[in-house]
């Protein structure tokens, strides 16, 4: 019968099997310091977000203030505007009476 | 622990960065070599969960692609017991690995693991034992195939 051969991981080599590329870590310096501007730079413009949404909001807000203040006080259209309402409401036919009957009444 | 050139260096400068926002959170409980340590141990740990969420639905294991890696990787100088012995160490798990990581190619001492890893001597020493223990056993099998 064959004996299992003994490993011992203390006969083995413990440096690390690894290299890394030609000047790595002086250049290492240098790619964080790139990375750590354009952090600095995304961060900025997420700075300026928040203004720009509070902007568009007052923005809206004052145009929607303003239309409604407009329509609510302004003395020229509320009559014009309840003029229309009335109309809509009447049939031609029911004003055509109303116009004939008064110029009857008007007549008498 | 990655076992790839490339995903090693976007570690270690995400490394870099937290230490860099981090450095008024630092109170210098600790050497600023541990503390550095720490944060690499939290970052590599979570880049391999983040790899295991991704291959969630893929056949292979997060360990099969990162052997492949390292197959691949122009950076890997080893010989091919040292290939095996990258293999071996594969197959135990993460945490496991992280501490004979530390102990075997880091020289680091029971107490500097402890601090960094927040795990006590004894658990630490127990499971340095049962890595090499299953280590040894991997390669005297592979050896024998």
């Amino acid at each position: 019968m064959m004996r299992k051969k003994n490993i011992s991981l203390d006969e083995m080599d413990k440096r690390l099997p690894f290299t890394v590329p030609e000047n790595y870590f002086e250049d290492f310096a240098t790619s964080m310091e790139l990375q750590i501007s354009e952090v600095a730079a995304e961060k900025k413009h997420r700075q300026l977000k928040p203004w720009v949404y509070a902007v568009a909001a007052v923005s809206t807000g004052l145009i929607i203030f303003g239309s409604v203040y407009t329509s609510v006080f302004s003395g020229t259209s509320k009559p014009d505007n309840y003029e229309s309402y009335v109309l809509s409401q009447v049939d031609e036919t029911s004003m055509l009476y109303y116009y004939l009957e008064g110029h009857n009444t008007e007549n008498k | 622990m990655v076992l790839s050139h490339d995903d090693t260096n976007d570690i270690l400068q995400d490394v870099f960065m937290k230490a860099w926002n981090g450095l008024d959170s630092f109170r210098g409980e600790s050497q600023v070599s541990t503390w550095l340590y720490r944060i690499a141990t939290n970052e590599t740990l979570t880049f391999l969960t983040n790899k295991r969420l991704k291959n969630i639905n893929s056949l292979d294991e997060v360990e099969d692609i990162l052997l492949q890696n390292l197959q691949a990787d122009n950076y890997f100088n080893g010989d091919e017991a040292q290939l095996q012995l990258q293999k071996a160490i594969l197959t135990l798990p993460e945490k496991q690995r992280l501490v004979f990581n530390m102990r075997f190619y880091e020289d680091l001492s029971y107490d500097e693991m402890s601090e960094v890893l927040g795990t006590s001597v004894g658990a630490l020493k127990a499971s340095y034992h049962h890595a090499t223990k299953k280590i040894e056993h991997f390669l005297i099998e592979e050896n024998d195939d």
